[in-house]
């Protein structure tokens, strides 16, 4: 009786090491960290469905509503994010994927407001306030937007939110072309893009506004040429996926810049535009520990984007020097090998009482 | 949050930034009895500032038949609604103390609470966002009155007579006010909103708002506008450029808005008050401006209890029921009436600047003339006089000069008919 129970522990505390090794979410409000896997070749920029987020942990970040600074809202719809990292020595990469029952990504009418996520990384050394940063501490702070998304395949008229709208004429803008979408001979007339409001702006190469902040209010756009942050996001099914990545490494001032097996903070943001969520009215998290991996060895590794048969193919093709994923899936490895086992030895005691 | 004083509501209000006044401040004076609801004003704006793609519904000068017409629709009543809500929660029945009125204080002490004050601890205005259904059909409601009740064959006998018109409507035109406490520019959580100091406009700096809306959502009169296109919040720029006298026309000197300068019905006058380092209006009793508001005070702000101190002044309608006008303009409403209808000659000779040159007036003098008039108004003698006004720009120069009596000319008989 002794062996059995000792056997059903032992199988307990194997499949708890099984679960976290198989990349079950973790839940806890601090001491998160989040690993940056280091991967082989190109990074599944745009493809959130890519095997090769599942080298990745998974890592749940609990938010919170920002209580500190008016407008408040206390009641914010995002409760958390899951977040996977990868690199590959070039260039890194974040998975962000949270609930949210409705997909907004217009801005056109005064009532709409985008959905929206952000990470926030610290530009002095240690963790400045976890919101927006602080005088003297400055973070930089990369902003994807839903309807920036959008408009990278068709950008939102007035004539699609608006189908009967007729308007005969706007000054100043060629008539030859739909007036709904015409670009102004005379940007005056657009005096938020005259000034070089990045939000004005009627083309945006990326979904993903990379800014800088020192304390409330202080939010401000990097400059075009700075603008160095890709992004990918999709809706489907009441949860949104947004990838979000960048070069590892930036010369900019106002840039985090990252190496591998190095350690960093990095804090989280969600808006839901359905809740008329925007500027401080958020759902945000504390820092978050972020782990680069170290540096991958050159070997062959799976091609970015490509389906694998099944992660534990992956699992088995990966090479030497990925670091804890490496050993961490020999450790799944031996896991199942004494799952195996120690089944079989339950049995044959089964047998002989 | 500091206190300021607000010399509208006569006592200090809390506003998230301390007082820092401007040296001068954008004025105007609006005579509600004399508007005919033309909409040049409206138009002028439109045509100057507002024909572009995303300002579609933006209509920063709008004029509104009122009680039932409003841009944005009911924008007058969710705002009180608000604000008598939260009075109601917190127990306070808001009333203007008269007897406390004084030099700092013209209208007395309104005990009720502001929109800053009324805001709650998670918000700094208390306000509403419009959605855009709302913000369509800016003329709803035109030239629509209260219900007529009339007598035999629907007639009444005495259904227009004064004091109060029976059924009733005025308009009401507006503008940005370039208040001195601006909610929008409290409730903008990026200091994206300023006042300026030269002329104490209220603008929205176009490369700082990142289209958060909350000024639209603040700002109890909705003049501050979301643009879809471009994803920021524009407002009435108060004609800055002819403010500073950079028009080609203004010989160098302060000209009035567009709006102001346009109107066929001669209801506004337009122009730029000095302004002490408290706040206070320098004392100027030879400034038309000063003169209507301070020292005749038959101009009122609009929905001065908000406590924003705005600065559009309305001579209020003589033909409306008076407690609605109190709760648009304040107490001084039956004041401002009364001394309106039977007008000293001094504010009669006033009266005729209004709308007669584009260039601001900064100063009046007053040449008497003889008696031409005298009847009974509400039971007391009035005398009128054709005095002459003369009106002066910033630099002192002459720039109009009128008589109360219009000069007649009559055709001789040769040319009758000769155009």
């Amino acid at each position: 009786m002794f062996k059995r129970n000792f056997v059903i522990a032992t199988l307990i505390l194997l499949a708890s090491l099984a679960t976290i090794l198989l990349n079950a979410p973790l839940v806890s409000s601090q001491g998160l960290t989040i690993t940056a896997a280091a991967v082989e070749g190109a990074l599944p920029l745009e493809a959130p469905d890519s095997e090769l987020w599942r080298l990745a942990t998974a890592v749940e970040v609990p938010l919170s509503a920002q209580m500190i600074a008016r407008p408040i809202l206390p009641e914010t719809n995002a409760k958390a994010i899951t977040v996977r990292a990868l690199h590959n020595g070039e260039e890194i990469a974040f998975l962000l994927e949270w609930a949210d029952a409705t997909r907004n990504d217009a801005t056109v009418r005064v009532e709409d407001f985008r959905d929206a996520v952000a990470l926030q990384f610290p530009l002095i050394d240690g963790q400045p306030f976890y919101c927006m940063g602080q005088q003297g501490g400055d973070v930089n702070i990369w902003h994807w937007k839903a309807d920036w998304q959008a408009a990278l395949i068709a950008r939102r008229t007035l004539q699609d939110v608006y189908p009967n709208i007729h308007v005969d004429m706007y000054p100043f803008v060629d008539e030859t072309e739909n007036l709904y979408l015409a670009a102004y001979a005379d940007v005056d007339f657009l005096p938020a893009e005259a000034v070089g409001n990045l939000l004005a702006l009627p083309v945006h190469t990326t979904p993903v506004e990379d800014m800088v902040a020192g304390g409330f209010g202080s939010l401000t756009s990097q400059p075009p040429e700075g603008q160095n942050v890709q992004g990918y996001g999709e809706w489907r099914d009441g949860l949104w996926r947004v990838i979000l990545s960048r070069s590892l490494r930036s010369t900019e001032a106002e840039d985090v810049s990252f190496a591998p097996e190095k350690l960093y903070s990095v804090a989280f943001a969600a808006w839901d535009g359905a809740n008329r969520e925007r500027n401080g009215a958020k759902s945000t998290s504390q820092w978050v520990s972020l782990q680069l991996g170290a540096a991958p060895a050159p070997a062959a590794a799976p091609a970015a984007g490509a389906a694998a048969p099944s992660p534990a193919r992956t699992a088995a093709v990966t090479p030497s020097g990925i670091g804890p994923l490496f050993w961490g899936f020999i450790g799944l490895l031996v896991v199942l090998w004494a799952l195996i086992a120690l089944t079989l030895l339950y049995f044959r005691d089964e047998g002989k009482s | 949050m500091p206190d300021v004083y607000n010399w509208q509501i006569g006592r200090t209000m809390t506003y998230p930034y301390p007082e820092a006044h401007p040296r001068q401040q954008f004025a105007a004076v609006f005579n509600i009895n004399r508007c005919i609801g033309c909409q040049t004003c409206t138009g002028a704006c439109k045509a100057t500032w507002t024909f572009s793609r995303g300002q579609e519904y933006m209509w920063w000068n709008n004029v509104e038949t009122k009680p039932y017409g409003s841009y944005p629709q009911h924008w007058d009543v969710k705002a009180l609604k608000l604000l008598d809500e939260a009075h109601q929660a917190a127990g306070v029945k808001p009333n203007w103390d008269r007897t406390q009125a004084n030099e700092k204080a013209p209208y007395g002490v309104y005990n009720g609470l502001t929109l800053t004050e009324a805001a709650g601890p998670n918000e700094v205005v208390l306000g509403y966002l419009p959605a855009d259904a709302e913000w369509r059909s800016p003329n709803f409601y035109e030239d629509t009155s209260t219900a007529y009740r009339g007598g035999p064959f629907g007639l009444s006998p005495d259904g227009a007579t004064l004091p109060e018109h029976q059924a009733w409507f005025f308009y009401l035109m507006r503008i940005c006010n370039h208040c001195t406490y601006p909610a929008c520019l409290a409730a903008c959580p990026r200091k994206a909103i300023y006042k300026r100091e030269e002329d104490g406009i209220v603008l929205i700096d176009q490369e700082r708002c990142r289209g958060y809306r909350k000024c639209v959502e603040a700002c109890p009169y909705k003049k501050a506008m979301y643009r879809g296109t471009t994803q920021v919040s524009e407002k009435c720029v108060g004609c800055y450029p002819r403010v500073e006298g950079a028009d080609p026309l203004s010989d160098g000197v302060p000209m009035e808005a567009r709006c102001m300068a346009v109107c066929p019905g001669k209801i506004r006058l337009n122009g730029l008050v000095e302004i002490a380092e408290d706040g206070s209006w320098v004392e100027a009793p030879q400034h038309p401006l000063y003169y209507l508001v301070r020292i005749a005070q038959v101009a009122l702000p609009l929905y001065p209890q908000f406590g924003t101190e705005p600065n559009i002044y309305y001579i209020p309608p003589r033909w409306a029921p008076r407690p609605y006008l109190r709760q648009m303009f304040g107490p001084g409403v039956d004041q401002a009436i009364e001394r309106y209808i039977a007008p000293s000659r001094e504010l009669l000779a006033v009266l005729q600047l209004f709308r007669t040159t584009q260039k601001m007036i900064f100063r009046f003098e007053i040449e008497e003339g003889a008696l031409v008039r005298e009847v009974e108004v509400n039971g007391k003698m009035w005398q009128m006089y054709d005095d002459t006004v003369i009106g002066f720009d910033a630099q002192g120069r002459e720039v109009v000069r009128l008589s109360v009596v219009e000069p007649l000319h009559e055709r001789p008989l040769e040319r009758l008919n000769s155009i």
